[in-house]
């Protein structure tokens, strides 16, 4: 099998491939990357050698892991999760990712594809007034600094106690939309000043709002999907990709910068300048935490104010209201995050980057609602492809600190795809194959080009199969916003 | 005087990558500039009613050229706009410290008059590096998206 390495990668199932601590000097664990044969061979040279340097980090516990749906990012692989010791571990904005609690969020309806299609256009159109995007885009949601501050601790709690979403909403997001520790003395004035227009607003970059199907067909576990709400019959449902936008990415660059002079201090060194980090024990490592908690609370608030705008859209398209619609939210995951967990090793910091947690049926960490079932977990393919709603097992649990994948992967450089197509065909191609796409920027749709991405069907198939995940629905786009 | 920059197909999948270069830090600098400003919307389509007096002083000339690429992120978050031109200048102070000095021009985003195009979140250090050679000035820049 040809490899993107030189490294020795070691079969343990179809599915888990291991790279040895002998394969690369400093490595104080195993680099685990799950992936079929096909997506391995696939995966670019840098999974293999940022797998192995995340190895590297002090404190690291069990494995460095990287997701089937892994790709170069910035020091941490994108698909990398890796958790430390709290005592004598690390923690890392680059096993963060700039756009802190980067997520997904799921809103299903009482709608069905032959409810919307008439209406297709004027509720894109709709959608798309109602939820800024792209560039420079600035929310309807106005905030001096302290009620800012108060979304910082409060997250999606916030938006509830101000209109914007239903009680019950919180019960359906990882961590109730809300964590602790919140600390807005830690984040800078920079970051404030570049988030605090941008409550309720989509971004750019691969971040969308899509407009999905879900066949009868395509429901794989038709009593999990039952448990969420999902009927299938051409159900229509709503995906949200998006973050915590400027906000987080200052936090991020903030730290980076923190840490880099941390770093001599603490006598760490580290094989790649942006896996910059800090004992999380240290001051330096709980202000980080403190202020990424501030800008993951933020990216849930954000999310719960686009779902408030969707929901408005719809009453107004469809002429009942959003209760009646039956717009209940299905779940909210982040897949940009460190948290701290506890495993059989004990309290770990364990980083999530693009990477969704997945935790099992009978988690105690979870709401009463889906105990049985286990998380839901969201993915999204590309634009053109179907995304998937999964369940987490107790497999992850017990083998991947509770982790899956989260998104398809790219396999192509922006530069690259948009010189292969322009972004008007793109628009044309999916509009022939019944996609209706509004975007704000036509280079920037041309760079989310389909063939860009992996195949998501195969990196769905390869969670399944090893046990971290199960398939419980197929959701099929029809409409589409982009930035 | 000259510069120039050339944005990268093979280097960071998801998000952009260039490689800029001048004939004088100064002229680097203008090269770097202009990629990160045509990464966000196409200059010839924003007006410049928006003015922002710009000046930096760093030690090292490859951390200037970061902080200064960053603020040009930092401004086009902060009040919501996208660049159209600038003025740049460059010196070495006598205690051998970059001090930049000029303006940044722009407007609000409109996206009905500009063509907008990627809603960059920041530069990274990731492969980052600037150098001199052969009388030339060099930096490969990879911008997140």
């Amino acid at each position: 099998m040809k490899l993107h390495t030189e490294m020795r990668v070691n079969r343990i199932t179809d599915e888990v491939w291991e790279i040895p601590i002998s394969e690369k000097s400093g490595m104080l664990v195993p680099a685990r990357i799950y992936a079929t044969p096909t997506i391995l061979q696939s995966m670019d040279a840098g999974v293999f050698e940022q797998v192995t340097n995340v190895a590297c980090l002090p404190g690291i516990r069990r494995y460095a892991l990287c997701m089937p749906d892994g790709h170069w990012g910035y020091g941490f692989p994108i698909g990398g999760v890796a958790a430390f010791d709290v005592r004598t571990g690390i923690i890392s904005p680059g096993g963060v990712g700039y756009d802190v609690n980067c997520g997904m969020r799921l809103i299903r309806t009482n709608l069905t594809q032959k409810d919307v299609q008439p209406l297709l256009e004027r509720l894109m159109t709709e959608l798309f007034r109602r939820v800024p995007a792209g560039v420079g885009a600035s929310g309807s949601v106005r905030l001096g600094r302290s009620s800012f501050e108060d979304v910082m601790v409060r997250g999606a709690r916030w938006c509830i106690e101000n209109g914007y979403g239903w009680p019950q909403d919180l019960e359906a997001m990882e961590e109730r939309g809300c964590i602790g520790g919140a600390d807005p003395s830690k984040v800078s004035d920079r970051a404030i000043s570049r988030g605090i227009n941008q409550l309720g607003t989509l971004g750019s970059g691969n971040h969308y709002l899509e407009v999905q199907v879900v066949a009868s067909d395509r429901v794989f576990d038709q009593e999990t999907a039952s448990a969420w709400g999902i009927t299938g019959h051409d159900q229509i449902v709503v995906m949200v990709h998006c973050g915590s936008r400027g906000f987080g990415h200052q936090v991020a660059s903030d730290y980076l910068k923190v840490f880099e002079k941390a770093m001599r201090r603490y006598g760490i060194s580290v094989k790649d300048q942006q896996l910059a980090c800090a004992p999380f024990a240290s001051v330096e490592g709980q202000d980080y935490f403190s202020a990424m908690n501030c800008a993951a609370n933020t990216a849930f608030a954000n999310r719960q104010v686009i779902t408030h705008q969707i929901r408005e859209a719809f009453a107004a398209v469809f002429g009942r209201s959003a209760e009646e619609l039956g717009m209940e939210l299905v779940y909210d995951v982040t897949h940009n995050i460190a948290k701290v967990e506890r495993y059989p090793e004990g309290e770990l910091v364990v980083h999530r980057k693009g990477s969704t947690r997945a935790l099992g049926p009978g988690s105690p960490e979870l709401p009463p609602r889906y105990r049985t079932t286990g998380q839901p977990v969201i993915c999204g393919g590309s634009m053109e492809t179907g995304s998937y709603l999964l369940a987490g097992t107790a497999g992850a649990v017990r083998d991947t600190f509770a982790s899956t994948m989260h998104g398809s992967g790219r396999t192509m450089s922006r530069a690259q795809a948009k010189k292969a197509i322009r972004g008007e065909q793109v628009q044309k191609q999916m509009k022939q194959r019944g996609i209706l796409v509004k975007a704000v920027s036509m280079s920037g749709l041309a760079e989310e080009a389909g063939f860009a991405y992996k195949d998501i069907s195969e990196v769905v198939e390869t969670v399944d199969r090893a046990g971290i995940t199960k398939k419980v629905a197929e959701l099929r786009p029809i409409g589409n916003i982009k930035g | 005087m000259s510069h120039s920059f050339r944005f990268l197909d093979d280097i960071a999948t998801a998000d952009l990558a260039f490689d800029a270069s001048g004939d004088s830090l100064q002229e680097l600098f203008h090269g770097a500039t202009c990629a990160v400003i045509e990464a966000m919307a196409d200059p010839s389509t924003v007006g410049s009613t928006w003015r922002k007096p710009v000046e930096r002083t760093e030690e090292d000339p490859a951390e200037l050229l970061f902080d200064w690429l960053s603020d040009l992120v930092y401004w086009k978050d902060a009040d919501g706009v996208v660049f159209s031109t600038f003025k740049l200048t460059i010196t070495c102070g006598d205690d051998g410290s970059w001090h930049l000095k000029g303006e940044l021009c722009g407007e609000s985003v409109n996206g009905l008059v500009q063509v907008l195009r990627n809603d960059v979140k920041g530069i990274t250090k990731h492969m980052y590096q600037v150098s001199q050679e052969d009388m030339r000035w060099n930096a490969r820049v990879v911008v997140d998206v």
